[in-house]
């Protein structure tokens, strides 16, 4: 069966430092699809980034700031970046620190429509 | 002088297009007549829209109004066309100290010195230079007596904004200012700071070490959020129209300011 999401994960994959790219459901951080590397626990990524995001985007909104599109987290051995609001399903990167943030940032907030 | 004023009047009223205008216009804005100065100020510049003097002259009558944009905004249209107008550049050096900017009114008192303004100028520039260190002295001391005044110096314009909180998100410095001028910093900061917890607990589980900076972008603005000294958290919120890059930078030299200000206070 054809993964209309498998296209955007390939071009997310091959981005300089990126581990793993996923998309999953903020609702219950369930993987939908995802490019992982090997031996990474793809579901234990996405609950935590999910739940991150979610948290995010629940206090900004709570805040009245509005919904958040990108949400970056920066960490001393690696960084997640996600986009999403548009639907439950969340774009999500985990990359190395040295990963270029400005191309993963393009590239996921490119394929945002895709989640709608 | 109510002989002069009559004269051009009607010199004016036989030719419109007289220059009379400058004289007369601001002859009733010495005698504290500024709104009829205004209407004549405004005729004459609908017959001379490039002339730089009639705009000066505009620009002191909405000085009288106390209208400080808009006479900003006519000595700016002066220098557009006279970029040596000395009264545009002295206007504005007044402008800008009225706004509490001292370096802006500084160079443009310094730009009418250097084109032979006169002693007038040279005590304005003492004033300004000494306004502005003691801007600086005040600040200081505001921030020691009021830790809203934190990032004051900081930040840079107005739609930027930055707050310290605690690990119970409890606010202990600076404002955070919405569009109406509310401050909405308990209200933020209670908020946002549960997103630290969550972030603490996320970097353990994965395992990438400890976080050191969150970002987001919301319909509204971007935020970053750092953690910094005694287990708080500063947050500094920019327009969306502001470069990433940007709100980074501006995050470290808070992060710094507040580390400072909390190993200052347990010192004390």
């Amino acid at each position: 069966m054809s993964n209309p999401f498998r296209p955007v994960l390939e071009s997310l994959a091959k981005q300089r430092g990126v581990q793993a790219s996923l998309i999953v459901s903020e609702s219950d951080g369930l993987i939908v699809d995802a490019s992982l590397r090997f031996g990474q626990d793809g579901d234990r990524v996405a609950a935590l980034a999910a739940s991150l995001f979610r948290k995010a985007r629940l206090s900004a909104g709570a805040a009245r700031l509005g919904d958040v599109a990108f949400f970056q987290l920066d960490a001393e051995r690696g960084r997640i970046c996600a986009v999403g609001g548009r639907s439950d399903l969340v774009l999500m990167v985990v990359a190395e620190p040295n990963a270029n943030v400005g191309l993963i940032r393009v590239e996921l907030l490119k394929a945002l429509d895709m989640l709608a | 002088m109510a002989d002069d004023i009559r004269r051009w009047s009607d010199e004016l009223a036989r030719d419109p297009g007289s220059l009379v205008f400058l004289r007369l216009g601001e002859e009733l804005r010495r005698q504290g007549q500024p709104d009829v100065a205004m209407k004549i100020a405004l005729r004459g510049l609908e017959r001379h829209p490039n002339h730089a003097d009639a705009h000066d002259l505009l620009a002191r009558i909405a000085i009288d109004l106390s209208d400080l944009s808009r006479a900003a905004l006519e000595w700016k249209t002066v220098l557009q066309l006279d970029p040596s107008h000395v009264g545009a550049l002295k206007g504005l050096g007044f402008v800008s100290y009225q706004h509490g900017r001292f370096e802006e009114a500084e160079r443009y008192l310094q730009q009418a010195a250097a084109l032979g303004a006169g002693d007038s100028v040279a005590v304005a520039l003492n004033t300004v230079r000494r306004s502005g260190e003691i801007s600086s002295s005040v600040v200081d001391a505001q921030v020691q007596s009021d830790s809203r005044w934190l990032f004051a110096d900081l930040l840079t314009d107005e739609q930027q904004t930055a707050i310290l909180v605690d690990e119970n998100g409890y606010v202990l410095g600076g404002v955070y200012l919405d569009a109406e001028g509310r401050d909405l910093a308990q209200e933020i900061g209670a908020q946002l700071s549960g997103i630290s917890d969550e972030a603490v607990r996320a970097t353990r589980h994965l395992d990438i070490g400890v976080w050191r900076s969150m970002t987001f972008e919301t319909d509204v603005a971007s935020i970053a959020m750092a953690p910094t000294a005694y287990s708080s958290v500063v947050v500094v919120a920019v327009s969306r129209a502001t470069p990433l890059g940007l709100l980074r930078r501006l995050l470290d030299r808070c992060g710094a300011r507040a580390a400072e200000w909390l190993r200052d206070g347990a010192m004390r």
